[in-house]
């Protein structure tokens, strides 16, 4: 069964909210310990202005406009995203991410899809890109 | 001496085979805020795309142990992230990761490594190719 797509076309989107928890979450599933996940101590000490988010965990969450749209995640064939600010989770309460993507460009039953990833409206994510498989 | 670009082409022995589970995909699923997609769910279930770097990141630990390459993980910082996928994983796989080292660039006391880690099932079938970059400080500097 193949999906319909068109450039332009926007897959639309939604807002997440990281928390301290969601950082503990992801910290469990992942594997990747690294204080600055949750130590705000670990994470002045290198300069950062506290506990950030892990890049990997704003990869995958902003992975879901695309997956969401897609259906089947198997139709995903590649994904890139730069590192480009670091998201600042505080102790109480969270901060919320904005995820959304557009089709860029189609060609051999492939979509390649820009994904949008800001907070406080500063883009978090950079040249993120994902293709997928129509057919 | 520091990583530099005479280490380009090492690779490092994969990793022990890791048994990909229902339960580890719906605990990363749910992490993802992403615990409702069926593909995730049930008894023959992929995991999520981005799963991949639980085995990615389990063979970046051979280039960091490597005492030639004077790296830290606690100097390093991920600039960026690509992922190519042959097909999913999916709970039953047998993953091994290998590591290696594709290019450096020196730059004073930063090093701009890029790495790629080949998932494959003990079986031989690639899976999929996991290519970062890593911005590295040497200690010197620090």
């Amino acid at each position: 069964m193949s999906i319909q797509a068109e450039v332009g076309q926007s897959l639309g989107g939604f807002t997440a909210t990281f928390t301290r928890e969601s950082l503990a979450r992801y910290a469990g599933a992942s594997g990747d310990f690294n204080p600055i996940h949750y130590n705000d101590a670990a994470a002045t000490a290198l300069g950062l202005p506290g506990v950030i988010a892990h890049g990997m965990l704003t990869m995958g969450t902003a992975l879901r406009v695309v997956t969401d749209w897609a259906g089947d995640p198997a139709r995903v064939l590649s994904y890139y995203v730069r590192f480009t600010k670091p998201v600042v989770v505080p102790a109480s309460g969270g901060v919320e991410v904005r995820f959304s993507a557009t089709v860029t460009a189609i060609s051999d039953q492939v979509a390649t899809i820009s994904i949008e990833a800001t907070s406080a409206e500063v883009k978090v994510l950079g040249s993120a890109t994902a293709e997928v498989r129509l057919d | 001496m520091p990583i530099s670009e005479e280490h380009v082409g090492r690779s490092y022995p994969a990793t022990a085979p890791y048994e990909v589970s229902r339960a580890k995909i719906a605990e990363f699923a749910r992490a993802l805020s992403d615990p409702d997609n069926p593909a995730y769910a049930g008894l023959e279930p992929v995991a999520p795309p981005t799963f991949a770097v639980v085995l990615a990141s389990a063979a970046w630990d051979a280039m960091f142990a490597d005492p030639e390459l004077e790296l830290s993980l606690s100097r390093t910082v991920h600039a960026d992230q690509r992922f190519t996928w042959n097909r999913p994983l999916r709970a039953g796989d047998a993953v091994q990761a290998q590591l290696k080292i594709e290019k450096v660039r020196a730059r004073g006391a930063t090093a701009i490594i890029t790495i790629s880690v080949l998932l494959s099932t003990t079986d031989g079938e690639a899976l999929c190719t996991a290519t970062s970059t890593l911005m590295h400080t040497n200690v010197e500097a620090a």
